[in-house]
């Protein structure tokens, strides 16, 4: 059985602080791409096990949509995987408004709907990697449309003990475009990620 | 000389903390974990100086900015945020925040920050 590893308030706080720090730093590389404004949301960190996550992710995510879905993972000294959840709806709008045409094609969606993941994941993984001082490499992401909100397969639910959830949402209201950033990551990461906080700690009372 | 420090974030406030007391070890610190307290603590201590965050619970930095000012128009407001867009940075130095700067803050930025301000 793999022990479970404890997050102090001090922990949650660095890790909510680090995460504030890369949501904006995401936010404005995708206001640039958008040529618009958008609303950055305070990171919500919840420690879980995948029963919770998947309630979790009933709760935010609405259940009546169809959602582009485009999970990312990436490894190095700390890894996970990062999901970024859209509805169709919002995709559709993402596609319009970067190819700047009325009724872009489910390829262009799909191009549209990746390049923002990559934007999203690349900014804020590598700015919360980087303010812990480690480096992590990205894997290719991949998209699916699923209807509903059930977002975690059954086979992925047998790799996960502990998760840390960190969720936020990116709003471009008057592009509608908002979509939802979950990024997980489990077991022995955790206890690495506590590690580097750790050392982000003793550094600040030092 | 007193120095308000709003964040949500205890490492945020912090780390602030102790770089502006390793340049001025004289300053009095003051935390607020909230926009609602940073106004109601720079009410009470009137300090020269407030950092200000901007995405916090209860009440955020732009409502705080505006009741700060508000109170004293000369108010010498430092946003200290992770939001960069400059639309955001436009937003509150409309709202008399005298300079908008990124998170994380650097001690040689910090120090700029500082002599720019009047004491």
């Amino acid at each position: 059985m793999v022990k479970r590893v404890e997050f102090s308030g001090d922990h949650l706080d660095v890790l909510r602080e680090l995460m504030n720090i890369a949501v904006g730093n995401a936010t404005a590389s995708i206001a640039d791409l958008l040529k618009a404004f958008g609303t950055m949301h305070i990171p919500n960190i919840t420690i879980s096990d995948i029963k919770g996550l998947k309630q979790y992710i009933q709760e935010t995510i609405p259940s009546q949509s169809s959602h582009y879905v485009t999970k990312q993972l990436f490894g190095g000294p700390l890894g996970g995987e990062f999901i970024f959840v859209i509805t169709d709806e919002a995709a559709i709008n993402l596609g319009n408004h970067l190819y700047d045409v009325d009724a872009p094609n489910d390829a262009d969606i799909y191009d549209a709907v990746i390049e923002l993941t990559n934007i999203l994941s690349a900014t804020m993984i590598s700015r919360l990697t980087e303010e812990l001082n480690v480096k992590v490499q990205f894997f290719v992401p991949s998209t699916q449309i699923i209807k509903g909100n059930d977002l975690i397969y059954l086979e992925e639910t047998l790799l996960y003990s502990q998760i840390i959830i960190i969720s936020t949402q990116m709003e471009f209201q008057n592009q509608n475009i908002n979509g939802h950033i979950f990024i997980l990551t489990k077991d022995a990461m955790i206890q690495s990620l506590k590690d580097l906080i750790d050392q982000k700690l003793e550094e600040l009372y030092a | 000389m007193k120095i308000l420090v709003a964040d949500d974030s205890k490492l945020a406030r912090l780390s602030l903390i102790k770089i502006v007391k390793e340049l001025e070890p004289h300053c009095e610190m003051i935390e607020a974990e909230n926009g609602q307290v940073a106004v109601e603590k720079f009410q009470e201590n009137a300090p020269s100086v407030v950092f200000l965050d901007l995405t916090m619970p209860i009440m955020d930095g732009y409502e705080a900015l505006e009741k700060i000012i508000e109170m004293n128009p000369k108010a010498q407001v430092v946003v200290v945020t992770a939001d960069i867009q400059s639309q955001a940075q436009a937003q509150v130095m409309a709202l008399g925040a005298k300079m908008v700067i990124p998170k994380p803050i650097s001690s040689e930025k910090m120090q700029t920050v500082l002599q720019q301000l009047v004491f």
